[in-house]
């Protein structure tokens, strides 16, 4: 790994977290466009758009030869001049040579994210065109001589102060940091730019195939005055924008305002094909469609849904770890999730190298992508891509390949740690404190201890009274259940005996792989895969059941996808995956037996927190809060109940343990504001991070498993 | 059939929640009338077949507006409003649908601080698929296309994300609904 890159990311870190006017600004950001998008798609399948979007945008990367051949013909055949650049210096010298050839001083600009790829305005700068943005937050960026931080509001980390004090420099006043003050001042200063420029320069939303014209999404009307008053157009277009059709580019127009910033619709959509005219005379359009990577792209079987994305930034919008240090630290020039991917192949691996393992794996940006892209895997494979070039880093390295593939070696340096922690835990169950180095583990946030016993050993002991078992189950523990939390898995037992299911604990499984994956070793996680099929297939349970919905998602969706192409093992994984269910789902929907628990519990004020992986991965919500309602509890919604809590693994114990703070911070507080006594869950990991946080606060809130409030309302009973 | 009512009545709300102010006019003078209220300055009015059908420019110019004709690349800067008439609607989003392939219908309509669109009713159509129909026909009808959806006012929310309306375009957008212009989608 490269060193010094590695340290001007964590400086960069740092100083976005000493920032939190910023973080205060992108939460309730993110709140307010997640109303504002709930009332825009009020009368709408959000589901059944972004089915759509997704199958027309596959189907275009499937058939982008012809659609592109089309799309210039029909171009070309309504006057425009259309070039296909290579990479982004190709583009540039085009547009720049342009410049020179049409003697051009000035170059008017509207927002144009595929210009800030290729750094179009240093190239003009060059080539003696000055180029002006007009897009009010472009504009504000560029008098600032930074990059934005939001590809649809690029100005989003500055305030009216910041604002004022630049526009001041401009006019050569003291302008008053009022927003509509403002806005009034880059109207008029920017105003006599569309009259002197020879050059507009747009982007484009869309390329339509059908009619060979572009369109352009925008709100403020500089878009249109760019493409009229100039005599010169260029539009600088990705070549994924292209659609086949004007249905297709309309269904695109529909989502896309939508999902961007909540708007029914932008206030200008402006569909140009062809030279239009031009003061007396025609438009001298220019159409430069850029590559630079995206055909790489479409040829990388693991990224290339990446393609489909519509730009509408939303998974910045709704992403944990965007609210928290923003644009600038989460991002190169393209920012959040899809950010991660587009600059690996628009600027290289080494650019996307920090920021890959930015992403804690939340998936909340794949729940509200228009493309349905599956960002998260797209990052892992990035990730092991990347972990492959550079390695993981030598602990890490270590860890997986020679201690987690060889079970009894890594269980047994587990169970040497139960015994070796003594002096820190002080005969607890949680560390308060670790000593030294460590220490910053322990800051904010309690560890669970090693228990004593693990899982694998004390199910041993429990006696199951199963008289007629409806099913047999075989427990697949996961790390934290089996070695941390001991007694959730012994109240898995109890909970099972109850609605007659005889529960057993295959002792050859291990870890599910996610950590080794999530840190970019695939051949580990291949591996741990095998041994668990293996395992968990042997006694031949009826089902297999978790309570950690992160191993949830390994069992039923990465072993399957890691082993498709075996022969040996294609048809095992399968079959794993079709039996394996998360506990509380299991009750409800394999058992129907939530009634079983009615009025069982004495009444506790309940907040629920949706783990990241049982809500958007497992689609796994509602039966949890159905179980505790059930048993009697008082359930009480806590504001974003399905925001990740910031645990993410190896995430917030080595890799962003910092983030991962100020993402609890948060969690914390919305749970505190229920007013709820008890905060249930459905994983592990959000049990660990939760109640420690918790714990340090010395909140007296408590952090329960559903399972578990299910074996106390059992034991209530009697 | 289309329901007209519900259709102008869907339209009318969705364009007053995105700040267009929306007149029912009973006929064109009582839209003349509404102008010659508000505009002091002079009034861009670029050539469009309803317009030029009705007398439009003349009943402008007898009500005693300063109206601008020709030379608009001139005149558009300094111009303190633009009317237009309006080649279709739809009524999910309150948008306007402009054929502005003319330039004087973009001057008209960009540099301006305010712009008057004349709609008739009878061209609303439900939503943007819907009016894909049209759409087409204006691609097809035409070699050359520069085709405005436009959806209240100019505005941006690029400064601490509060939403401020009037930037580079248009602070205000008037549509007045005037019945029996054009029920033609294709002519403005």
């Amino acid at each position: 790994m490269n060193k010094q890159r590695s340290k001007d990311y964590r400086q960069r870190i740092d100083k976005a977290l000493a920032t939190p006017k910023l973080q205060d600004a992108l939460h309730k950001f993110g709140d307010a466009f997640l109303v504002a998008r709930g009332n825009a798609f009020a009368k709408y399948d959000f589901e059944a758009m972004r089915d759509e979007i997704s199958q027309m945008k596959t189907s275009v990367r499937e058939n982008h030869a012809e659609l592109l051949q089309q799309f210039t013909q029909n171009a070309e055949a309504a006057g425009a001049t259309v070039y296909l650049a290579k990479t982004a210096e190709d583009a540039n010298n085009y547009i720049a040579e342009l410049a020179k050839k049409k003697g051009a001083k000035l170059a008017v600009k509207s927002k144009s994210m595929a210009s800030e790829e290729t750094h179009l305005n240093i190239a003009l700068e060059k080539a003696g065109t000055k180029a002006l943005e007009t897009d009010l937050g472009e504009w504000i960026i560029q008098l600032a001589g930074q990059r934005p931080s939001h590809m649809v509001m690029p100005a989003i980390h500055m305030f009216k102060e910041e604002v004022a004090e630049l526009f001041s420099k401009e006019t050569g006043k003291t302008e008053q940091a009022e927003i509509a003050h403002l806005v009034e001042v880059a109207r008029n200063q920017l105003r006599q730019g569309y009259l002197d420029a020879e050059i507009g320069i747009t982007g484009a939303n869309i390329a339509v195939a059908e009619t060979g014209g572009i369109a352009l999404v925008t709100n403020e009307g500089n878009a249109r005055l760019a493409s009229t008053l100039p005599k010169t157009h260029v539009a600088l277009v990705g070549i994924e924008k292209l659609v086949p059709t004007l249905e297709d580019a309309t269904k695109v127009v529909r989502v896309l305002p939508k999902n961007a910033t909540g708007q029914p619709l932008t206030s200008y959509v402006t569909w140009i094909r062809g030279a239009v005219p031009c003061d007396g005379e025609e438009k001298d359009l220019h159409i430069v469609l850029l590559d630079n990577g995206r055909s790489t792209l479409a040829e990388s079987p693991q990224c290339q849904d990446a393609l489909n994305c519509i730009r509408c930034g939303a998974c910045a919008n709704v992403c944990p770890v965007y609210q928290t240090v923003g644009g600038h630290v989460f991002g190169h020039i393209y920012i959040g999730a899809i950010g991660i991917i587009l600059t690996a192949f628009f600027h290289g691996l080494e650019n996307a190298a920090e920021i890959v393992r930015a992403c804690i794996g939340c998936r909340s940006c794949v729940a509200i992508c228009p493309s349905k892209i599956d960002l998260e895997e797209i990052i892992l494979s990035l990730r092991e891509t990347i972990g492959e070039e550079e390695g993981i880093g030598a602990g890490k390295d270590i860890v997986f390949r020679k201690v987690m593939r060889n079970r009894k070696l890594f269980h047994g340096l587990i169970r040497a740690a139960s015994v070796m922690q003594k002096p820190v835990t002080r005969g607890e169950s949680s560390i308060r404190h670790l000593p030294l180095f460590f220490s910053s583990l322990t800051e904010w946030r309690t560890l669970p201890a090693v228990a004593e016993k693990p899982l694998r050993d004390v199910i041993l002991q429990q006696e199951q009274e199963v008289k007629k078992p409806r099913y047999r189950v075989a427990l697949f523990g996961g790390c934290a259940n089996d070695f941390l939390y001991p007694e959730l898995g012994l109240d898995l037992v109890t909970v099972m005996n109850a609605l007659d299911v005889e529960v057993f604990y295959p002792q050859e499984q291990n870890c599910c792989g996610v950590p080794a994956l999530y840190s970019g070793d695939k051949e580990t996680a291949i591996e741990l895969a095998k041994q668990n099929i293996d395992a968990m297939l042997e006694g031949n349970p009826d089902f297999v059941l978790t309570t950690c919905p992160t191993c949830t998602m390994a069992l039923q969706r990465d072993f399957v996808e890691h082993l498709k192409d075996n022969p040996a093992w294609a048809a095992k994984a399968e079959r794993l995956a079709e039996i394996t269910v998360d506990a509380a789902g299991f009750v409800v929907n394999q058992l129907g037996a939530a009634d079983q628990f009615k009025q069982l519990a004495a009444s506790e004020k309940v907040t629920y927190h949706d783990s990241c992986h049982l809500k958007r991965g497992a689609g796994v919500w509602k039966e949890p809060r159905q179980l505790i309602e059930t048993a009697g509890h008082d359930l009480v919604e806590m504001d974003h109940a399905d925001r990740c809590c910031g645990f993410g693994g190896s995430y917030s114990l080595t890799s962003h343990p910092e983030i991962s703070k100020r993402i609890l911070g948060d969690k914390l507080q919305d749970i505190a504001e229920s007013g709820a006594s008890c905060v249930a869950m459905d994983c592990p990991g959000c049990m660990m991070q939760i109640r420690g946080g918790l714990e340090k606060q010395d909140s007296k809130v408590r952090a329960q498993h559903t399972i578990e409030l299910l074996a106390e309302a059992l034991r209530q009973k009697k | 059939m289309k329901n007209l009512p519900e259709l102008k009545k869907s339209f009318v709300a969705a364009a007053e929640v995105v700040g267009a102010q929306v007149v029912d006019c009973k006929g064109l003078k009582q839209a003349v009338d509404y102008l010659v209220e508000r505009v002091d300055g002079s009034l861009l009015c670029p050539t469009f077949v309803s317009g030029e059908k009705n007398g439009l420019a003349d009943k402008l110019k007898k009500a005693g507006l300063k109206v601008v004709t020709e030379d608009f690349r001139n005149q558009a800067a300094s111009a303190q409003a633009g009317i237009t008439g309006v080649n279709f609607a739809m009524a999910d989003t309150g948008t306007l649908a402009l054929e502005s392939t003319a330039e004087d219908i973009r001057l008209a309509t960009t540099l301006p601080e305010v712009h008057f669109a004349l709609l008739d009713p009878a061209k609303i159509y439900a939503d943007s698929l819907e009016a894909v129909e049209p759409l087409r026909q204006l691609h097809q009808r035409d070699p050359r296309n520069y085709i405005a959806y436009i959806t209240g006012p100019s505005r941006t929310a690029d400064i601490e994300r509060v939403l401020t309306i009037g930037v580079h375009g248009p602070k205000e957008l008037h549509i007045l609904l005037v019945p029996k212009l054009s029920n033609d989608p294709l002519e403005m």
